[in-house]
């Protein structure tokens, strides 16, 4: 009487392990859900976070770039154009409002390191970690290099460099975004240290 | 006879000298085009390309279009030859937007001809670029074998443990078979007509199901059983609402942290810099991703075509890198979130990557090793407690600890001291 079923029973074990091998290859194993949730709208803000999308706008953005002219409380305009003369005119009138201090020197470096020191290096002689890799290529060095804008990069003011940190300069990039007004010039005191090694 | 052998030793004699001179002249190029290489690199590419404008102009055949001692002379120091009145310098000037090029008075003479050398070199069709493209093929055929090897084995297991498992179910069957036989040779006469082999198999086991339910103790254990898996997996279900843990949803760009923060040692703060001093460690803008990608566009790896994936920046932020402009048809892109604390808990993130100095990886985990990010800690509320409970403050040269400091201070010297010493007219005490 089994002999009859032995059949059947193999056939489902068989259906079993297919089913098994089926369902467990589907899927490579990440969470692409949050899985199970409770009461979403008390994770989501009443308000917009400003990465959020936003069908009020016709862009759908929610951190609208102000009007023009508009400007933050507490906000520093920085007052030179990005051309030879504004580069000149920095040069001559505009100086580090910050006391060289141990502290100041020492919030530089970090801020260096962090921003600067993946093209620049460490030593200022551009030759930074992402420059090492040859993948970005060098700037001049601080020390002996010449300015694309004519003179020596050692003879670099407080305005040029920080006129050069607000625009950037050729394959440079404006480094504004990531630095304030403070820290900026922190690394120019920096700058300034690694104009002398 | 001899005549042959005097014509033949002076065709070897000049074959052999001809072989040695461009032996030797390749000797000497070769060094020549690989010093300027090097020269190449450390002080042009900054500016120049061979075959593409980066900032200055592209630099292939720039020897047929300038002869060799004016290009010394521009390199020595452009302005100056400007400034003497040259007029192809003139032209060059003007045509390039009145960009500077710096002076190079260090360079010699022979450096400058290496590099000129190593530009010719570099402007000939390199073969390189198609043995490239081969490789980057080999790589993805290499991944997708992976692949496959990957499912094979699994197969293959897959299909041992079928064999297995049919095997002892043989054994077991014939056990079965071999007992039953056994038993229904004494077996009483009078049963048989209940038991008779023409008997459907669902009603066997129906019967045998009803005889499993008269058995109270059973039933009781297998109740006790349900009620116990049902609880756990309820249990396990309600901790992990609202738990992301391992999130790792699909990103728009295909950005890898492993790539950048890992191999390429990019600084995390350098990328989300309001992690230092915001409540947001700030998902970078495009203009961050531009800062490098502005001249990176990995096309080695494509052919020299941008990377599929950078083009995606290119096209959101609107910028033609073969003109190096930006358009006006911005159109940001849509990153989803991965960590999301409900709003009704508060997390600043100064506070803890400047005023405690914790790692990024703290919470994040290892970051810099995830091709894709996904979320490594569940961000629970017993999560952030377990932490706090367990880490010291560091006040030590900590301004943010310095009122708290002097407000104890005096405190313990017996001085008066208000509420607003302790911050009690601050708004937000009050009006929150």
């Amino acid at each position: 009487m089994l002999a009859m079923n032995k059949i059947r029973i193999i056939g489902s074990a068989c259906i079993a392990v297919a089913l098994a091998a089926v369902v467990s290859s589907c899927g490579d194993g990440r969470t692409t859900d949050t899985g199970m949730e409770f009461s979403r709208n008390m994770y989501d803000p009443i308000g917009y976070n400003p990465d959020q999308l936003n069908n009020n706008f016709a862009n759908k953005i929610t951190a609208q770039t102000p009007p023009a002219g508009t400007v933050p409380i507490g906000f520093d305009k920085y007052p030179y154009e990005n051309t030879m003369e504004g580069y000149e005119e920095a040069s001559a009138n505009f100086h580090n409002p910050l006391e060289r201090t141990e502290k100041n020197l020492k919030d530089g470096e970090v801020l260096y390191l962090r921003f600067c020191q993946p093209c620049h290096g460490e030593s200022g002689h551009g030759d930074g970690s992402i420059v090492k890799l040859e993948k970005f290529p060098p700037p001049p060095s601080y020390a002996t290099g010449n300015s694309s804008r004519g003179g020596l990069m050692k003879d670099l003011t407080d305005g040029k460099i920080y006129h050069t940190i607000y625009y950037g300069l050729n394959l440079m990039g404006s480094h504004a975004s990531q630095l304030s007004p403070e820290e900026r010039w922190k690394v120019v005191m920096h700058v300034h240290e690694l104009q002398q090694r | 006879m001899r005549n042959i052998s005097l014509i033949f030793r002076r065709v070897a004699k000049s074959v052999t000298l001809v072989a040695i001179l461009s032996m030797a002249t390749l000797f000497v190029q070769a060094q020549d085009i690989k010093e300027g290489e090097s020269l190449f690199k450390a002080d042009c590419s900054a500016c120049h390309g061979v075959d593409r404008a980066v900032i200055g102009p592209a630099l292939k055949g720039v020897t047929e279009r300038h002869d060799e001692a004016w290009l010394i002379s521009w390199i020595h120091n452009s302005q100056a030859l400007i400034a003497s009145g040259d007029e192809a310098a003139i032209k060059l000037f003007e045509d390039h937007n009145k960009l500077m090029m710096p002076a190079f008075p260090t360079l010699t003479e022979d450096n400058i001809r290496n590099i000129l050398a190593y530009v010719d070199d570099a402007s000939k069709p390199a073969p390189a670029a198609a043995g490239g493209a081969e490789g980057a093929a080999g790589q993805q055929a290499g991944a997708s074998g992976d692949v496959s090897n990957f499912m094979f084995g699994g197969l293959i297991v897959v299909l041992i443990i079928a064999f297995l498992v049919i095997l002892v179910l043989n054994r077991v069957i014939r056990t079965l078979d071999r007992i039953i036989l056994k038993n229904r040779e004494s077996i009483t006469e009078g049963e048989e007509g209940e038991d008779d082999g023409g008997e459907s198999s669902g009603k066997v086991f129906v019967d045998k199901l009803k005889k499993l339910s008269r058995n109270k103790k059973l039933v009781f254990f297998v109740v006790l059983g349900i009620v116990a898996l049902l609880s756990t997996a309820g249990w396990n279900v309600m901790w992990n609402v609202g738990v992301h843990e391992g999130y790792q949803p699909v990103q728009p760009i295909k950005f890898s942290h492993q790539l950048h923060a890992g191999v390429n040692q990019i600084d995390c703060q350098y990328c989300h810099s309001g992690a230092a001093t915001s409540k947001n460690a700030s998902i970078p803008s495009l203009n961050v991703c531009m800062n490098c990608h502005n001249a990176v566009t990995a096309s080695e790896k494509y052919n020299g075509e941008v990377s599929p994936e950078i083009q995606k920046i290119y096209n959101a932020i609107d910028w033609d890198p073969d003109t190096r402009t930006y358009g006006t048809d911005t159109k940001p892109v849509e990153w989803i979130r991965i960590h999301n604390l409900p709003d009704l808990a508060y997390f600043n993130h100064s506070q803890h990557v400047t005023v405690a100095g914790i790692e990024c990886q703290r919470c994040h985990g290892p970051v810099e090793t995830m091709a894709e990010v996904y979320q490594y800690s569940p961000l629970t509320m017993k999560w952030c407690i377990e932490c706090h409970k367990e880490t010291e403050v560091n006040s030590k040269d900590n301004a943010y600890y310095d009122q708290l400091i002097a407000a104890h201070d005096k405190l313990k010297s017996g001085e008066k001291i208000t509420a607003a010493v302790l911050g009690g007219i601050e708004c937000g005490k009050c009006h929150y």
